[in-house]
């Protein structure tokens, strides 16, 4: 109790406040930690506000001299570079928890691949009828160029970024699979490094698994899954170039694994094998780790208008002598519809349950929860299946009774197009908020990283934490007012 | 390494050696002119400083006064003249930046931290701190990166092709310099202005090429306008001497053999002709010509520079 009483008296703790039904990572009630954040607590419990403030400076320092940050683009033809503001604070997840969490990752993952593969060769899970065909050939992202290919190792997925959210009954719930070119993984080892500059005490007190074998297990994952017949693989990251607002990550990434950064410019294909450009001529190219989308790869089969790609890479890749990490065609598997079909899916290859849950989702094509749908608006969020980047949804808290009447006669209207998710409550951790001078609890969700090669899978032992900064604010994402943490997963 | 790279790494060498030279030139004439002998007025300084940056002309269409604030902001941190010190660190981040993946992340944190400086200093700065402070900290700046390009690097084709573009940049800072100072000398003359002017022109000039101490050492004796000349020109072991540049060069080039054999028609044999004419010159040879020899030093090194890019680094 003695350490509870000194946190009272602790100003930057003091006006902290967990929402009502929501789950907080830090305290479960008012004054009470959980027990593995008692060490963090402690020790924060010595700082002031302004030894807080001069920290957040110098990893604000930190990040912006080692180049970590994004250009937001103005009208000035010069970008204005910005830091992905980052929190001291770090989340801690305990091991037992994370052992769950990478078993469940492992086991969504190797699922879809199952599942990617059955697209694009015997249809056997449309056949028995489990995931609609229709669904799949009218998504946006069924390649057909892939039909008959594969891949080597049956790899199509070989870097997932899987995000979860933990509700307010305190379990996990997967948000959505990442399967075509999750990104972020350059924060979560540069947030480590600065936390690693500025708290160095911290880590003193805890048994924090390390995050920075990232570049060693990716490598090995990319040199797994070479052609067949080649010995020493020449690997490349492919990236659209430095004005790409992710730039940054591809060079940290080709650098951690020692490998050349090229664009579509610095490869040609000639006689359907891959070369790049160097000054001592043309040099044979094996496994492109590519950071460029499907649409772009190649303007001789998809986008004709695309500079990024290189022209015949396709056939190359056709032929088996060159690999694409990740595999063209792999967003067939995370459209939102799909997702809904995961767990059926794990079942079908795997005879598993899912071990992470998925957030209940109602169909409206189904009777019985379009009735629910219908009768239950205003708690519920309202998808289109077929379209991304959050258009066309429906929120149902606090919407006004006309936008309610208007989407539930465009669902009745087409009820295929639809489906209808619970609204879930991210839970909240503290974070130092400078205006305030204190801490508060801000929402967050946690991106994991997959990685999956021949006989590999392996899941980064942390991931990045995305912090809405803004009050109340659910939208984690960096273009829109996001931070993130230092995530770390405790050894037993 | 990719083509592309390459030509990266060439032009953050070069860009980075041209910011230094702008920024020393200006810096050593600014604080030169502040007690200068009276018949030397600024006017005349400021007409070198744009006459060795090679922006008169450019100058005069956007300005119609010679004022040192305006020099000062124009080749100082000027957007619009693209060959500003602003400008070339700009460009020499990012050129690093492309090639990030095969620097030291501290060669490449210098680098960004001085991109920052530079940029963040503003109109107001420089009419507040003065020309000379911003001088000052990107010479000293250069000199960090400068540390970090030799003792973090493997010396292997990266940083030779960082330093083939350094020397050549430098070759052609140096023969500038020297040229600009050539012709202040004969203005000199012609208005019959004396010997102290001639010394006090000479010690501008190895100054602005930090080799006012250097040279004092080797000659032990009050510069003089042969002396100047041969120190700058010929010494072989000073490393912004012109010849000492284009040893460089060569030695850059025969490092990472482009050139199969001893081609007669490749532009290693081309520098390596140029390099033996030099390294067997004396300054009684080019003496009275100086302007002239200047000229064709400066059209060598043009040559070699647009070649280099033209037959190893297209992409």
């Amino acid at each position: 109790m003695s350490e509870l009483n000194s946190l009272e008296k602790n100003s930057v703790f003091d006006s902290y406040q967990v929402g009502e039904h929501i789950y907080d990572e830090v305290f479960g009630s008012v004054g009470k930690s959980r027990k593995h954040y008692q060490k963090v607590l402690n020790h924060f419990g010595k700082y002031s506000v302004k030894d807080f403030q001069k920290l957040n400076e110098s990893a604000k320092v930190s990040f912006f001299n080692q180049g970590v940050t994004f250009a937001v683009y103005s009208d000035n033809m010069k970008g204005v570079e910005r830091i992905f503001p980052f929190d001291l604070f770090p989340r801690i997840i305990a091991f037992k928890e994370w052992e769950k969490l990478e078993k469940g990752v492992i086991q969504r993952n190797i699922a879809i691949n199952l599942f990617l593969h059955d697209l694009y060769h015997d249809k056997k899970i449309l056949k028995d009828k489990v995931v609609p065909a229709e669904l799949i050939f009218s998504s946006a992202h069924y390649n057909r160029d892939m039909i008959g290919i594969k891949p080597p190792g049956g790899i199509y997925t070989h870097i997932a970024g899987t995000d979860l959210i933990k509700h307010k009954d305190g379990e996990y719930y997967i948000l959505e699979d990442n399967v075509r070119c999750p990104s972020g993984v350059s924060y979560v080892l540069s947030n480590r490094e600065a936390m690693k500059r500025t708290l160095s005490n911290l880590f003193l007190s805890y048994n924090v698994m390390p995050v920075d074998d990232y570049p060693e297990q990716l490598l090995e994952a990319i040199q797994s899954v070479a052609p067949e017949n080649v010995d020493n693989p020449t690997c490349v990251v492919l990236s659209p170039g430095m004005y790409n607002s992710a730039y940054y990550e591809h060079t940290f990434l080709a650098q951690g694994m020692g490998i050349p950064l090229v664009e579509g410019r610095d490869l040609f294909v000639d006689k359907n094998f891959v070369y790049m450009k160097t000054i001592y001529g043309p040099q044979r190219v094996d496994v492109i780790y590519r950071r460029v989308d499907d649409d772009f790869i190649d303007p001789m089969v998809f986008k004709p208008e695309s500079v990024l790609g290189i022209p015949g890479i396709m056939t190359a890749y056709r032929d088996g002598n060159i690999t694409l990490l990740n595999a063209p065609g792999t967003g067939v598997s995370d459209d939102k519809a799909v997702y809904s079909y995961v767990p059926a899916i794990i079942k079908y290859y795997l005879g598993e349950e899912a071990i992470l849950n998925n957030v209940h989702t109602y169909r409206c094509e189904i009777a019985s929860d379009y009735k629910y749908v219908m009768e239950n608006m205003e708690n519920l969020v309202v998808k289109p299946v077929d379209e991304s980047g959050g258009y066309g949804i429906f929120i149902g808290r606090n919407s006004t009774k006309k936008l309610q009447e208007e989407f539930k006669q465009a669902i009745t209207a087409n009820r295929r197009k639809y489906i209808a998710q619970p609204i879930m409550s991210l839970s909240t951790h503290a974070t130092f908020i400078d205006e305030g001078e204190c801490f508060e609890p801000r929402h967050i969700d946690l991106r994991t990283y997959c990685l999956m090669g021949k006989n590999k899978q392996f899941v980064l032992k942390g991931g990045l934490s995305r912090v809405a900064l803004k009050k109340g604010s659910l939208i984690v994402n960096s273009s829109q007012g996001g931070g993130s943490k230092d995530t770390w997963v405790l050894e037993e | 390494m990719l083509s592309r790279i390459a030509n990266s790494l060439f032009w953050m060498g070069r860009y980075l050696e041209r910011a230094q030279h702008t920024a020393r030139f200006v810096k050593v004439h600014y604080y030169s002119s502040l007690d200068a002998p009276l018949m030397l007025k600024k006017e005349f300084v400021l007409e070198s400083i744009l006459s060795m940056t090679g922006l008169s002309i450019e100058y005069k269409k956007g300005h119609t006064e010679l004022v040192d604030v305006d020099v000062s902001k124009y080749v100082a941190i000027d957007e619009s003249n693209p060959f500003s010190i602003k400008n070339c660190i700009s460009n020499a981040r990012e050129n690093a930046r492309g090639a990030k993946g095969l620097l030291s992340s501290e060669l490449w944190e210098a680098i960004n931290k001085f991109y920052h400086y530079v940029n963040n200093f503003s109109e107001k700065d420089l009419e507040n701190q003065g020309v000379a402070n911003f001088t000052e900290n990107t010479v000293e700046y250069c000199s960090i990166v400068n540390g970090y390009i030799d003792n973090t690097l493997l010396h292997n084709d990266t940083w030779a092709l960082i330093h083939l573009g350094m020397h050549i940049e430098r070759a052609g800072q140096i023969t500038r310099i020297i040229s600009s100072k050539v012709k202040d000398l004969a203005k000199i003359e012609k208005q019959k202005l004396g010997v102290a002017l001639e010394t006090y022109q000479c010690i501008t000039l190895l100054k602005s090429a930090e080799a006012f101490d250097m040279s004092r050492i080797h000659y032990k004796c009050v510069p003089n306008f042969k002396n100047t000349m041969e120190f700058l020109i010929l010494n072989k072991e000073f490393p912004r001497s012109i010849c000492y540049n284009i040893n460089e060069i060569n030695k850059s080039l025969a490092r990472l053999g482009f050139a199969k054999s001893a081609d007669k028609d490749s532009l290693e044999f081309f520098v390596g002709k140029t390099a033996a004419a030099i390294n067997y010159l004396t300054i009684e040879e080019i003496e009275s010509s100086i302007g002239e020899f200047l000229k064709e030093t400066l059209d060598q090194i043009y040559f070699i520079g647009t070649n280099t890019e033209h037959n190893y680094l297209s992409y």
